[in-house]
This record gives structure tokens, C-alpha cells and sequence, in this order.
């Protein structure tokens, strides 16, 4: 028994020795020597990112991602990844950038590190017409769908009365899914993917009951990463200043950036 | 606005079915050679070998594979080992399979009387002589049935890849259900699937079954 | 690098996954064999019409996967007005399975309980509860009890599932703690471990149950 935990110790030694010589690599370097970088982006979450019929994911954040890598002139591979594994993916190395419609909070912030804000958004809770709540107070006692370690998540965990029933979703597919099919009433989510849910399927079109959080979306990257830090911030401000930025809000979000926004 | 029609759901499952059938196969292929393996040291008959064995059996079927495609897509790369969903998904089916074909396999060994070891001793064979002419024509028909019938179990427990971001059959289903927002009508579809390719399968294997059982 | 002690302050999240988890295991392994026990009757002993039902209802559980039997579970069947919560939905779905599963297995059993002991119960004078439990039941169960307790604890492992559809089990609980401290590897791997302590516990609870069960055997 003291052997094997004495064989278990080293293991663990080892494999914390080679993790370490992983962080201390510099992703940027690594992104420009295999002429390649991989960004994660959602699938599940309108107009962020959703799939075509072909499968491939289109939205806000894989236009860019290809701005990214298009600016950085390196190939492109798309990661499409859950709002619960982004962050893992993210520590993991299986990704450089994580651009899936990301909000900031202090815990997220011991993690891993971001980059200036790319798009606006807003938290709230949504429901069916007949659900009649209008501030977190009165949401005791009732059931909200959410999708699991998201920032509204948080957010629900920290202000929502003890009696809230939350129920927590593994992705936004199956959080929205739980809502279309009747399985919750209530859903805290995103302003615009409460929006795109209304176009699909008038039918359930969720009313806005009231907000929880304003909460842009910022690029995620690894803890350290300096370099690629000061250069997606460039490449952000510099979309934003050329109205690139601008671009891509008209075309998903049908509306120009908020005045101020980034600055 | 984005219109699947049915004719896009079910070309999209058709497509996304190609790699569970991949990785079924990938993971049957990886799993049985590893149970191969094992099966053979067993045969040594050496003590610590066999609680070895023992232990990883108990390991990889005591615990949800769900959690050992977690383990292996997030916890190798923890360890510095870079994987993709595929790899993870391929490497903890090998672990599943392989546990649980050595223990049907050993069960298909030991159901062959003693005796004939010994026999063949008697007759001075080798140890390699009585398991290529004796044992293993005997362990392999007996095995032909439970394997097939094992396989329908890899099938379907490449649906749990879905959960760690590989996009095969179910995960293109979550996708398509939620781009779509028809769970009954996709799920259906998903579960005709999986159905066409287990049934054949089982029914095979229990063709096996009785035509083995019969002829004893 | 691991970091066990963030698990700490998480303990009563994985306790009480490990309830849920305990709690649904125990109340679907009852239904599960209940349902098992009544569909291999059938196989063995019904008619033509029943049997092929209950063969069909086999042979549809056992060749799909079980996540895709409970998304249609949660997700299909509101569209035919079916509304259930998360824990309902996970209790069938765990339960229609297991009874899949242990049908095969029970019916199994039945069958290798010859016609002649029966014939033979009924010349002894013994009574038709008498025949049924002592003839037929106790000697079916005894035989396949080791394949019924291992498709028992494949049906816990396969429970980690439900969690996809919000159910606080085990699985739930490393999920979420993952999602808030972000050490997933340390956080997979306790529970791993806790799964792999309750199927040995398992193992260990039915194998007492069997030796009260099987003891007749043993009286003079």
C-alpha cells in the first residue's frame, strides 16, 4: 500500500512537472509555426453560432473567428464546443481562442484570461406568456432552464431567491429545447438568442420578463498568454475602428454596435 | 432563415450514421485486440497477472463509461497529452470493450472441461499445440455468439462520444433538433437508426446461439 | 497539476449526486426486475399474441441507445402532450431498460426449469403458490441471479446519462463543480471513484440478498 502510494505521488509529480512545461509555452508562436489556429466557437446558440444545413456553424462568432485568423494570416480550424466544455477546452490546449459569445466573471477570471469586448449582449429571463414575473424576487418557488456554468447560471445561483427551482442544462440546445418542449416555462438566457427562438417558432415566442446582467462577450484564452492577448486586442480595436465590427452586427444582429461600445 | 426540410434531416443523420459506424468499428477493432491480448497472458496462469486483469476488468466495468470519455478527453490533455474527441472517444471504447469481451471470452475458455488440457498433456502436446488444435477451435465457436451479441453494446455505447463533442449520430440528433425544433420527429429517426444497425446484429448472434447450442 | 482540496467545499454537491444516484439505482432496480419477472412470464408462458408484444418492446430497448431512449422520453413525447419531469422521465427510462434487459435474462431462468419438475411439484401435492415460488421462481432466479446483478449495475453506470437532462445525480454534481472551479480532471476523477465504490457496494449488497434468498438449499 505504501508503495503504490508512493508510485501514485510520483506519477502525480510527473504529470504536474509536464503540465507546467506546457503553460510556459507561447501559444502565439506556437499558432504562427503550425500556421494554424484553432478557435472554439458554439453551435447551439443563435445567432452567435448555429448550424447550417451542412452541419457547419455560422454566426457572430465564427465571422469572428475567421476575421482572426484571416488578420493573423493562418489557417482556421472551427472547434465547435458546449457552453459547459469551453472552458475545459480551453485549459486543455485543445483550443488557442475561445469566441463563443463568452461573458466575464471573477470566477471565469481565475481560469483564464480575456480580451476587450467584441459584441454586446444581455442577460434576462424569458418565459411563456402566462408565467407572470417581472424582477428575481418573484421568481420563488418556480422552475428556470439554464444552461450549466454559463454566466446566467451564476447569476441565478447568486440573486435568485433558495426556493427557485433551477434546472441546469449540459448545453444551450438541450436548454432550449427543454423550454420549446414545454419541459420549463421559464429560461435565462441571452436578449438574442430569446430574439432568434421568436422567429423560429412563434408559436413559443418567450416574452422578456425582466434583466439580469449586462454582459458582453469577450475572447477567451488561456492563463499567461500575454502575447496573443495584446494581439487580439489590437485586432479587436482595430475592427472596431474600421467599422469591420460594425459589419457584423448589421448582419446577425440587425443593428449597429451601441454607441461607445469597446471604447 | 435557415429550412431543413426532411429530406435535410435525414440526409444529415444518414451522413453523421457513417461515423458511428467508424467509430464502432475502430472501437471493436482497438477493443478486441486488446482483449486478445489480455486473454492470452491470462493464459499464463500467473498470479499477479491475473489480478491484474482482474483489477482493470473491475476498473472499466465499474465505472460509467460516460465518466471514462470525461477522464480520457479532459484528463489526458490535463497530463499533457493532446487528444481530440475521436482519440478520447476511440481510447475509453477500447478500455469498455476490452473488459468486457476478456471477461466473456474467459467465461468461453473455462466453460471447456479441464480434462482436455490434461488429455492433451497426456498425449504430449504443447502448451501452444493444445491451444491451437484444442481449445481454441472449440473457445472461438463458443465465443462467436456473445461477441456478436457484445457488439450491439459498442454501437450503442459510441452515442456517449456525443457528450465530449464527437459528432456522430446522436450529436448530429441535438443539433438537428435544435435547429429544427422537432425532438419527436428527429429522435424517432435517430432511434430507427441505431435500430437497423443493432438488430441485424442480434439477430445473428442469436442464430449463432442456437446453431452452436444445437450441434453440441 | 491537481488540486483535490478545491473539491472540498463541494462535498455535499457530490453527496447529494451520490443520493440521487443511490435512490434512483434502488427504485429502478425494483421496477426494472418487476417489469422483467412479468415480460419473461409472458415470453415463456403466455400467448402467441403477448408474446410477440413483449418481444417487440425487447427488442427495441435493447437495440437503441440509451440516451437516445431518454431524450425521446423528455424531449419527444411532450409533443404527444406526455409531459414528465426530469426525474420522472429518468426513472422510466432506467426502468423500461432494465426491464428490457432482465426479461432475456429472467426468461433465461424460466426456461431451464423443465416441464417434468413442475409435473412432478403437482403429483407432490405441493399448492399452486407453492409451485409457482419454490419450482419455479426461486430455482430460475438462483440460476441467472449473476448475470441479473451484473445487468443491475451496467444500468447504475448507464444512469450517469440522466444527467443530460438536468437530473442532480452523480454525474450532475462533477459536471457542475467542473463548471464552477474548473478542475475538471480532479472532479471526473473523485467520481469515477465514487462509481466505481458503489458498484462494488452493489456487487456486495446483492450477493447478501442472494444468500438469504438461495438458502433453501441448505436446510436439511
Amino acid at each position: 500500500m505504501k508503495r503504490l502510494a508512493k508510485f501514485l505521488g510520483k506519477t502525480l509529480i510527473i504529470a504536474a512537472g509536464l503540465s507546467a512545461l506546457n503553460a510556459t509555452a507561447d501559444v502565439l508562436q506556437d499558432i504562427k509555426k503550425r500556421d494554424l489556429i484553432r478557435i472554439a466557437v458554439p453551435q447551439d446558440f443563435p445567432p452567435f453560432g448555429s448550424i447550417g444545413t451542412d452541419l457547419k456553424p455560422q454566426g457572430i462568432d465564427v465571422d469572428m473567428a475567421n476575421y482572426i485568423a484571416k488578420e493573423m494570416g493562418v489557417d482556421i480550424e472551427i472547434v465547435p464546443v458546449t457552453s459547459a466544455n469551453r472552458i475545459p477546452y480551453l485549459q486543455t490546449k485543445k483550443v488557442d481562442l475561445v469566441i463563443s459569445s463568452l461573458g466575464k466573471n471573477p470566477e471565469r477570471e481565475k481560469a483564464i484570461d480575456f480580451s476587450t469586448p467584441y459584441a454586446p449582449f444581455f442577460l434576462g429571463v424569458f418565459g411563456s406568456k402566462d408565467e407572470s414575473v417581472s424582477s428575481i424576487e418573484e421568481l420563488a418557488g418556480k422552475t428556470v432552464g439554464v444552461t450549466r456554468g454559463s454566466v446566467e447560471d451564476l447569476e441565478l445561483e447568486k440573486y435568485a431567491p433558495k426556493s427557485v427551482n433551477v434546472r441546469r442544462f449540459e448545453d444551450n440546445n438541450t436548454t432550449l429545447t427543454a423550454y420549446l418542449s414545454g419541459q420549463v416555462n421559464l429560461i435565462a438566457t441571452g436578449n438574442l438568442v430569446a430574439t432568434e427562438i421568436a422567429t423560429r417558432q412563434p408559436k413559443r415566442a418567450p416574452e422578456s420578463k425582466f434583466m439580469l446582467k449586462d454582459s458582453p462577450c469577450y475572447i477567451g484564452m488561456a492563463e499567461g498568454e500575454t502575447a496573443l492577448q495584446a494581439e487580439v486586442n489590437r485586432l479587436i480595436q482595430k475592427a472596431l475602428a474600421n467599422g469591420d465590427l460594425n459589419k457584423i452586427s448589421m448582419k446577425w444582429l440587425k443593428a449597429p454596435l451601441p454607441k461607445g461600445f469597446g471604447v | 432563415m435557415i429550412e431543413f426540410s426532411n429530406y435535410d434531416i435525414l440526409r444529415n443523420l444518414l451522413f453523421a450514421t457513417q461515423w458511428t459506424i467508424l467509430l464502432s468499428l475502430a472501437a471493436f477493432i482497438g477493443g478486441s485486440s486488446v482483449a486478445l491480448t489480455l486473454t492470452a497472458l491470462r493464459l499464463t496462469r500467473n498470479k499477479v497477472v491475473h489480478s491484474l486483469i482482474r483489477g482493470y476488468v473491475e476498473l472499466f466495468q465499474g465505472t460509467p463509461l460516460l465518466m471514462q470519455m470525461f477522464l480520457c478527453f479532459f484528463g489526458l490533455s490535463m497530463l499533457g497529452y493532446e487528444i481530440s474527441a475521436w482519440g478520447a472517444a476511440i481510447l475509453s471504447l477500447t478500455f469498455f470493450t476490452s473488459a468486457f469481451l476478456v471477461e466473456i471470452w474467459r467465461g468461453c475458455i473455462d466453460t471447456l472441461p479441464k480434462g482436455q488440457w490434461e488429455a492433451s498433456r497426456c498425449l504430449g502436446m504443447s502448451f501452444l499445440q493444445i491451444l491451437r488444435y484444442i481449445i481454441l477451435p472449440q473457445a472461438i465457436r463458443v465465443a462467436v455468439a456473445p461477441t456478436v451479441g457484445f457488439s450491439v453494446q459498442v454501437i450503442k455505447g459510441t452515442a456517449l462520444a456525443s457528450v465530449i463533442g464527437f459528432v456522430e449520430l446522436t450529436k448530429v440528433g441535438t443539433m438537428l433538433n435544435n435547429a429544427t425544433f422537432e425532438p419527436f420527429k428527429v429522435f424517432t429517426l435517430v432511434a430507427i437508426i441505431y435500430f437497423l444497425l443493432c438488430y441485424p446484429l442480434s439477430l445473428y448472434s442469436k442464430v449463432l446461439e442456437k446453431k452452436f447450442n444445437g450441434s453440441r | 497539476m491537481l488540486h483535490f482540496a478545491d473539491l472540498l467545499q463541494y462535498s455535499d454537491v457530490f453527496f447529494s449526486g451520490l443520493l440521487t444516484t443511490v435512490e434512483l439505482t434502488v427504485l429502478t432496480t425494483i421496477l426494472g426486475i418487476a417489469v422483467g419477472t412479468s415480460c419473461a412470464s409472458i415470453r415463456q408462458y403466455g400467448n402467441k399474441t403477448s408474446q410477440r408484444v413483449v418481444s417487440i418492446y425487447v427488442e427495441l430497448i435493447r437495440n437503441t441507445p440509451f440516451i437516445v431512449q431518454l431524450f425521446f422520453i423528455f424531449f419527444g413525447l411532450p409533443a404527444l402532450g406526455v409531459r414528465l419531469s426530469p426525474w420522472e422521465a429518468s426513472m422510466i427510462a432506467l426502468t423500461i431498460n432494465l426491464g428490457a434487459y432482465s426479461t432475456e435474462i429472467i426468461r433465461a431462468g424460466l426456461a431451464s426449469i423443465s416441464k417434468g419438475q413442475i409435473e412432478a411439484a403437482k403429483v407432490l401435492g405441493l399448492t399452486f403458490r407453492q409451485t409457482l415460488t419454490r419450482v419455479i421462481f426461486i430455482p430460475a432466479f438462483e440460476k441467472i441471479y449473476p448475470a441479473l446483478v451484473s445487468q443491475c449495475i451496467i444500468v447504475m453506470l448507464g444512469s450517469a446519462v440522466i444527467s443530460q437532462i438536468s437530473v442532480e445525480d452523480l454525474t450532475y454534481a462533477a459536471n457542475l463543480v467542473q463548471s464552477r472551479n474548473f478542475r475538471a480532471f480532479e472532479s471526473y476523477l473523485v467520481t469515477a471513484a465514487l462509481y466505481l465504490g458503489l458498484s462494488i457496494l452493489l456487487r456486495f449488497a446483492f450477493n447478501s440478498i442472494g444468500k438469504r434468498l438461495f438458502v433453501y438449499r441448505e436446510a436439511p
